[in-house]
Order: C-alpha cells, then structure tokens, then sequence
C-alpha cells in the first residue's frame, strides 16, 4: 500500500522554507478536528478513552 | 512562519542536545508526510534536561495534561509526560516526552545526543529507532514504517519493509543472515501471499505485544490519573503542578510497573 499520494512526494523537493509554510497552513486547517482527537497520540496512556480530558489553557504572553 | 514543534526543538536544545525530535514531527523533519499535530521528543534522562524543558514549556503558558511528572524517578520507568498550551494564533500545541521509547536501545539514543549540532538541522531520533517506536498497536502506523524503511540502505530496509512487494525485491540480492521470518520465507521461495501472511502476523505479533506493555501503564496509573483529574492539576501554573504531581507520583504512581524487570522499556522488535 502506498502511503504517499504525488503532492506528499513533493516534500522532498520543497526547501525549509516552503515547508514550514506548507505545515504551518496545514496545522491552521487541522485545528477543525482538534474536538475530535483521541487524547493521547503517543506515550503510555495512549489506550485511555476521553474521561482524563481537560480544555488547553490560553497562550501567556511570553 | 514556522513548524512551531520544530521551533520548540531549536528551543529546548539551545544550551546543548536534550530533546531529540521523535514521533510525527520527525515523520514530517524526514520529509514524507503532514502527519501529526502533536510533538514529541525523547529527552536525556537528567534531572538539568527535565528542567530544561519545564522553562521552555512555562515561557509558553503550557500545563500539565494528565501523565506522569517530568521527572526522572518516573521517566526512567518508561512513563510519558505530556502538556498543552495554545499558541499565540490560538492552536493547540501538544507536547509529549519519553526518556526510554519502547523498543528502542538506549546506546543508540545517546549516539543521537552525542552527535555534533549540524547548520540547519535538528536533533532528530535516527530512522531505525523511528521504525521501532513505530511499531505499535496501532495499524496505521505500518504503511508508516514501510515508508521510513525506504529512506534506509537496501540491506537494513529488508529488515524493517512492511511492504510484500518491496522485500521480495531486496530478498534475492540482501538477505544474507537475515532472521526475520518474512525475509526467510521469500528467500525459501514462498509465493507472494506466503509474505504477504508472514508480515501480517509479524505485524500482529507486535501490536499485540504493545497492547500488553501498555496494559501495565494503565493498571498502574489508575489511581494516580484519578487523583490527578480531581485535584484539577492541569489548571495550575507549570512548576507548581510539577512540584504537586511529584508528591502525588510518590504515593501513586510506581516507579516501574515492571518490578521484576530492571529495564521497563519493551523487548526490541
């Protein structure tokens, strides 16, 4: 099975730059799913269902 | 314009390597996919590098999300912390750490750390230990695997393809010495879908196998994960629900769910 489609094989061609721009817009549009994720995506407690959830806290200015 | 957890790299690793890039963000750094919105690194087991990254994470206004303390008492055992803050656009930034990756070798991490900081590049797990830290419950993750392996030399992506047709292309000519089953079954003369059924089960044998590992974790953590949502410890500032969920990790969460195992970390597959 292929995991690539021919705009992912683009990556390698793309410099630093463009693909900070391409992941960045990519992020933005991900963030619509954000209600939907499982809670954990790595680590020992990836099995856990949502009970353990709490909301993100907002940006300190730094 | 930036890769924040790429930034976030630069960030923790500023006063020398500490935070290996690992996971998603590494699956991305090696230019194949858009693949994860979280970020994960694994981190020097020193109590100078959990520190480290608690600054960072506190200059962003991050909190605890429920895990264990960034701490080597708890690190040393195989258990994950992880945090959360929004960004100043207002998207989530998750951020999660391990010092002893399933299945990996730890010689092979501090080769990582010990490389010299190369223009323009960022400390980065190496593709192999990639692959193994891949190999989880999770079948999505296998087509991953498959991919990375092809960024290897010939003779290792035998090792590590999840691709049919890809190890009965490399078996005739890399094979030699090679143990796993499916190579050995392509090299007998196994038809396709003899491969085919061998990487399925060894698939199967290794999703299977993280599900038992991770099963401790949870049995382990039950009380401690409880307590840690009552008590509201992810709505504290930084260093004060690190210094409280260090004293509730003492009286809840065991060091090693493993007690009868020096090294918690899973057997290499």
């Amino acid at each position: 099975m292929q995991l690539l489609s021919e705009d992912d094989l683009n990556l390698r061609e793309m410099s630093r730059e463009e693909l900070d721009r391409a992941w960045d817009l990519w992020f933005d549009l991900a963030q619509a799913t954000n209600e939907f994720d499982p809670p954990y995506s790595h680590g020992v407690f990836v099995p856990l269902e949502g009970a353990t959830r709490r909301p993100a806290r907002p940006a300190r200015d730094t | 314009m930036k890769n924040l957890y790429f930034a976030l790299t630069e960030e923790f690793n500023a006063q020398g390597t500490i935070a290996l890039l690992a996971s998603g963000q590494a699956v991305v750094y090696y230019r194949l996919a858009m693949m994860s919105k979280d970020g994960d690194w694994v981190l020097r087991e020193t109590p100078e590098a959990c520190g480290r990254v608690l600054e960072v994470l506190a200059r962003h206004g991050a909190g605890y999300r429920p895990g264990a303390p960034l701490d080597v008492r708890w690190l040393c055992g195989g258990w994950s912390s992880h945090f959360e803050f929004l960004d100043a656009e207002g998207r989530r930034i998750r951020c999660d750490f391990v010092t002893r990756p399933p299945r990996v070798d730890l010689a092979e991490m501090e080769i990582c750390f010990g490389r010299p900081p190369r223009e323009g590049s960022l400390p980065v797990v190496d593709l192999e230990s990639l692959i193994r830290m891949k190999r989880t419950q999770r079948a999505k993750d296998y087509p991953v695997i498959g991919e990375l392996a092809r960024l290897l030399p010939p003779e290792r992506e035998l090792e590590f393809t999840t691709d049919p047709d890809r190890l009965l292309e490399l078996a005739p000519l890399y094979a030699e010495g090679s143990k796993r089953p499916a190579v050995q079954t392509a090299t007998k003369g196994g038809a396709r879908e003899e491969v085919v059924v061998a990487l399925a089960r060894e698939a199967d044998r290794l999703q299977q196998a993280d599900r038992v590992w991770l099963a401790a974790y949870q049995d382990a953590s039950f009380g401690y994960l409880q307590e840690f949502v009552r008590q509201r410890l992810g709505d504290l500032p930084l260093f004060q629900a690190h210094e409280s969920l260090c004293r509730l990790a003492e009286r809840l969460l065991p060091p090693n769910p493993f007690p009868e195992v020096d090294d918690a970390a899973p057997e290499r597959g």
